[in-house]
């Protein structure tokens, strides 16, 4: 059963700004790995620890976490917590046992729709690199 | 009850049925237990397809949506309205995008069928765990809080006072009016500065609906955007403070000016005859300008920029109103020499640049220089300074005029705490949007105007109270209930540790901590739903209607398959 | 005032982001706005800007939340492709007569695919992206526009100018291209007015020391501006007309300003903003900017100045300067703050030239009835009161039309208005 590998990304996109820049990248017909699925939130500080976490837990192969840019925060500050938190989390993704480069924050704005293709096809193929994420044989949840 | 839920897949005309093979996905999605209809339909957002959707929730009696069509940024309300339409509650719904983030990024319809399946899956598994959400309501006072009666204020109070809505205007000086009270005249055109706000002080005293208090702070300023509780002392006497609530305050605390003395090398407190700013000015209306020893100046200097680099800012009135200085001098000095140093002219205004040119063709000497220094020679000062040319050179004057840095009022930073505002850049208040939204703070229902605010021009601080009241006026309607955001944060009694990390988190002050309970509580007035205190909390105490733990979970397990 | 005459309903002229900002507010106030809008899109000069000073935010994160509120609005009638043709009556009681042009597109099936611009055959200059690249006869500006419908060039449509073209129409699946659309007058009646139609930059050709247009690479502000931008003509590359990014740039302030005989305000700010976008993209570039005196005043200003200096970018006041070719370079000649004369030579020019009131503004002023000042801006009432009521009663001014000022003014200036017209009666 030599099946290519397709990884699976879950993207945490903030409602705002990389949300409307994935949005773009499609309106302006670029093309994007399928291998992202897009989870919107409202702001990057909603992506806690827990919800990276389980995305790994659950299989995820790799997990992208997209902002507005420092400073553009619909909410003020909340993009200034997500990038400290990512310097956490990249930490306990080690812990799980995996690459924390399987872990990646981008700011990517809402006119940003060739940067959000771009950041998505270089992330798929470190991916496809690193291959597939050996928790998702054993998953317990 | 059952759970029913209807899947609709638009075609988008050629733009998902090319793309995605939709009976591949109807039939992917048709075996789910609870999915109790999977349609496809050309396109949902028409007035037909609105029309359809809403005859499907009636005739089956669905008790869930999902449609699977563009990005919610386009059609999330329409289809919500839908839903409202049809009695179902709007937030019983969920859009997967099959277009923007699915059909248009890739030309593998193989590939594009799957996500598409995904999505789907994952709209369904989520919209499982939705609750019905309702629009609340809340009872607001129309009244407002202006705190400082200087011009900004004062124009605040004048747009805002009417027959529903009372003005409490609190002034800490025993009289009205803030610095432009000491002005003979305002630049450009030299009108009467005295006059114009004076006329405005009138208007004010005869206005039914605004109640003036002098000689007054404010002590408290508590509550939320509709229902602010506040108190008043005034300064003097034993009085009982006054207590009163309203619906928004506007801070029009106005500035002070940078002290020179602060820097020996401008000579300020230590010669006679080196006037600040409103010195000058004061002197100018009394009606005679003249120096220590009664005579009036025969040579004048005016130095701008007094303060520009301990600062760290221009405050873009100063080289207009040094203008504005050689006018009076000129009228009322007859062949008297006047010399301006300055380093960069600072005339931004489309009328500013022809009142340079007036004032300079007056035989006022304008003069680029730096590192300027007063000392005193015999009766006369002596200005030192650097030319263009970075040479030393001497100009020996009567008077010395110093143009300061404007600073925030020294009220800033207690009035900063009573009403919860942030002092932002070089200690003036932070507005919510540096381009956007210049006169609201991320404290809602409170304003901030003119000096407050940032240092301005009269014209620029008339028009921010009036943007101030304009923001007012739409959102505190007498009568009108304030609808805030639904989709907020709840913290659990049963789970809060009472650790208070939530509180740090808030951008909006949207937390308090109960210390009798010694719980986090959120207030949902206020809250805007960004979900930062939820990813803060350790205790999982805190969750964000609609963006609950278990429902984004869902979307992270179809996500992966 | 009790009036039997007095219509609440609002016209709101201009749908840049003064436009935008005072009829949001508005209709937050439940009042009824027609927003006219002479192009097919909304975000007038603003949505031209990738970045904006003074913290560099994202201008399209910025503008496109506003635009989509405005879309969805129902308290807000946008009408695009329209003019005012004419105004009568008084406050409270406004008649007045719009001209709209027709799109050919019916905005209510178009879904905003594109498919129907690749197969037109016309090509030609896009004015949005200041000429850099091409448009088809049926378009729109550019990638995000707001609304997300394109519209037909009559004159320089095949179609319309006699040949038989149907390509559009084929390719639309939705029946959203209609030919036989035709122009309408319509009538409003409103109680207020405000005019928010925005500004023009100071033609750059009528000064030849500056070789634009002479010679290649010296672009205007809004050229450049549309060079960085990620969805412009060049994808945010910036690039020479060889395609080699430029190693030398010299940025000159103050063009025109002594034609137009006034300081446009925010020229030393997005010149310095410039410095900013060229450093991002090409760290190593040599920058030099050339001022005659910096206008920077504002709280939040002066600190992204040092910030720039920090970059080690060459400011150099100037009192006469000109542009001229030199081999395969740019010679930038000038007389410093002292009267010395000296010379650099750079791959790259770009001006800042003045903001002007815009070439349509003195019709649009007797049409309404309302006074322009003596540089073409329309005309506060007295400069003692605030700057945006007009000379006529119930027409109120906000943003760049009243006079060279930055978004936050603007805003203020469009909120002003709709306080202005809230607190009557």
């Amino acid at each position: 059963m030599a099946e290519k590998f397709e990884p699976r990304i879950v993207g945490f996109l903030c409602n705002w700004c990389s949300y409307a820049g994935a949005d773009l990248a499609g309106t302006s017909k670029l093309k994007v790995p399928a291998s992202l699925t897009p989870i919107r939130v409202m702001c990057s500080s909603r992506v806690d620890p827990v919800l990276v976490e389980t995305a790994f837990l659950q299989g995820a192969d790799g997990v992208l976490v997209a902002g507005c840019h420092p400073g553009d925060c619909h909410y003020d500050e909340g993009n200034y917590y997500a990038r400290r938190r990512f310097a956490v989390l990249k930490k306990v993704v080690e812990g799980l046992g995996l690459e924390s480069d399987r872990l990646r924050l981008s700011w990517i704005s809402a006119s940003e729709g060739q940067r959000f293709a771009d950041v998505v096809n270089e992330f798929n193929e470190k991916i496809k690199k690193m291959g597939p994420n050996p928790l998702r044989e054993k998953k317990s949840l | 009850m059952e759970r029913k839920i209807g899947v609709y897949i638009c075609e988008c005309g050629p733009n998902i049925s090319e793309k995605v093979d939709i009976d591949k996905v109807i039939d992917a999605i048709k075996p789910i237990d609870d999915v109790a209809v999977v349609e496809r339909f050309k396109l949902l957002c028409s007035a037909d397809g609105k029309k359809f959707l809403e005859e499907q929730i009636k005739k089956h009696g669905l008790t869930h949506l999902v449609v699977g069509a563009c990005s919610p940024k386009e059609h999330e309300k329409t289809f919500m309205e839908v839903c409202e339409n049809a009695d179902l509650n709007p937030f019983l719904f969920q859009l997967a995008n099959i277009r923007e983030q699915c059909a248009w990024i890739t030309d593998d319809k193989e590939e594009a069928t799957k996500k598409a399946i995904r999505l789907i899956k994952a709209a369904i598994g989520r919209v499982r765990y939705h609750s019905s959400l309702e629009k609340r309501e809340i009872e607001s006072n129309p009244d407002v809080l202006v705190i400082g009666g200087g011009i900004a204020g004062i124009q605040a109070s004048l747009q805002l006072a009417g027959p529903d809505r009372k003005v409490f205007l609190v002034e800490k000086d025993s009289s009205l009016g803030g610095l432009v009270k000491n002005f003979e005249k305002t630049y450009l055109g030299m009108k009467s500065a005295v006059d114009i706000i004076d006329e405005k002080i009138q208007q004010v005293n005869i206005n039914e609906s605004i109640k003036v208090f002098t000689d007054s702070e404010v002590e408290e300023a508590i509550g939320f955007f509709g229902n602010f509780q506040i108190k008043i002392k005034r300064k003097t006497g034993e009085s009982e403070p006054v207590e009163f609530n309203v619906g928004a305050v506007v801070i029009a605390t106005g500035s002070t000016l940078f002290n020179p003395d602060k820097n020996p090398k401008f000579g300020y407190g230590k010669f006679d005859n080196v006037l600040i700013s409103l010195e000058f000015e004061k002197i100018n209306l009394a009606g005679k300008i003249s120096l220590k020893n009664g005579k009036p100046p025969k040579s004048v200097a005016i130095i701008h920029c007094v303060g520009r680099e301990e600062k760290g800012y221009c405050s873009e009135i100063c080289c207009m109103y040094s203008l504005k200085f050689a006018s009076y001098l000129n009228n009322k000095i007859p062949n008297v020499k006047i010399t301006n140093f300055y380093s960069d002219l600072c005339i931004p205004g489309k009328n500013d640049q022809k009142f340079y040119e007036q004032t300079k063709s007056k035989n006022v000497n304008f003069v680029r220089s730096s590192d300027v220094e007063i000392t005193k020679k015999g009766d006369q000062l002596n200005v030192s300074y650097k030319d263009e040319n970075n040479s030393k050179k001497n100009l020996s004057v009567d008077m010395v005029i110093l143009s300061p840095a404007i600073e925030p009022s020294i009220d800033a930073s207690r009035v900063a705490e009573i009403t919860g505002v942030s002092q932002g850049d070089k200690g003036f208040f932070a507005e919510e949007h540096e381009k956007i939204n210049p006169v609201s703070t991320s404290t809602e229902g409170v304003f901030i105007v003119g000096c407050a605010q940032g240092p301005k021009n009269i014209s620029e601080t008339l028009v921010q109270s009036e943007a101030a009241s304009g923001k007012i006026l739409s959102s505190l309607v007498p009568g009108r209930k304030i609808q805030p955001e639904v989709k907020t944060s709840q913290i659990s009694e049963a789970f809060c540790i009472g650790c208070k990390t939530c509180l740090s988190v808030c951008s909006y002050g949207a937390i308090t901590f109960d210390e009798t309970k010694k719980v986090s509580v959120v207030n949902e007035v206020i809250c805007r739903g960004c979900g930062n205190c939820v990813a803060a909390c350790p205790s999982g105490a805190a969750s964000i209607k609609h963006f609950k733990f278990n429902q984004l979970y869902q979307e992270i397990k179809e996500a992966v398959k | 005032m009790e009036n039997k005459h007095h219509n609440k309903d609002v016209l709101v002229i201009g749908a840049g982001i003064a436009g935008i900002e005072a009829s949001l507010l508005l209709s937050k106030a439940d009042r009824k706005v027609h927003l006219v809008e002479k192009t097919s899109y909304t975000g007038g000069t603003t949505i031209k800007f990738e970045e904006v000073f003074s913290n560099m935010e994202c201008s399209t994160c910025m503008v496109a939340p506003r635009q989509q509120e405005l879309l969805q609005d129902k308290n807000i009638n946008l009408i695009t492709l329209a003019d005012v043709e004419e105004v009568k009556g008084s406050i409270g009681n406004f008649t007045v007569k719009i001209h709209k042009k027709a799109r050919y597109v019916n905005m209510d099936n178009c879904i905003g695919c594109n498919a129907c611009f690749e197969p037109c055959p016309v090509s030609l200059k896009n004015e949005f992206e200041e000429g850099l690249s091409q448009r088809k006869a049926i378009y729109v500006p550019c990638a995000g526009a707001l609304p997300n419908v394109p519209m037909i060039d009559t004159e320089n449509c095949l179609r319309f100018k006699g040949k038989k073209c149907t390509a559009c129409q084929e390719a639309c699946m939705f029946e959203a291209i209609e030919y036989d659309q035709k122009d309408e007058k319509l009538e409003l009646k409103v109680g207020t007015i405000i005019v928010a139609t925005g500004f023009s930059i100071f033609d750059s050709n009528k000064l030849s020391k500056y070789s634009y247009n002479k010679i290649d690479d010296v672009y205007n502000s809004l050229e450049f501006e549309r060079l960085y931008a990620s969805n412009g003509p060049t994808e945010g590359n910036i690039v020479l007309k060889n395609g080699k990014p430029p190693k030398s740039v010299a940025i000159i302030h103050c063009v025109g300003r002594d034609e137009t005989g006034y300081c446009s305000s925010v020229c030393c700010m997005y010149s310095l903003k410039f410095n900013h976008y060229l450093k991002s993209k090409i760290p190593e570039i040599k920058i030099s900017e050339f001022y005659t005196d910096l206008c920077i005043p504002g709280k939040s200003h002066q600190k992204f100045y040092e910030k720039m200096k920090e970059t080690k970018v060459n400011l150099v006041r100037f009192d006469e300067i000109e542009v001229s070719k030199q081999g395969k370079e740019i010679a930038v000649k000038y007389n410093n703050g002292s009267g010395k004369k000296d010379v650099i030579t750079v791959d790259m020019v770009i001006l800042a030239p003045a903001i002007k009131p815009k070439d349509s503004a003195a019709q649009l002023a007797k049409t309404l009835g309302i006074s322009v000042d003596e540089y073409g801006f329309f005309k506060e009432e007295n400069p003692y009161v605030s700057s945006v009521i007009s000379s006529k009663p119930g027409i109120f001014i906000a943003g760049c039309a009243q006079g060279a000022k930055n978004i936050q003014d603007s805003v203020a200036q469009a909120n002003a208005a709709v306080g202005k017209i809230l607190s009557l009666s």
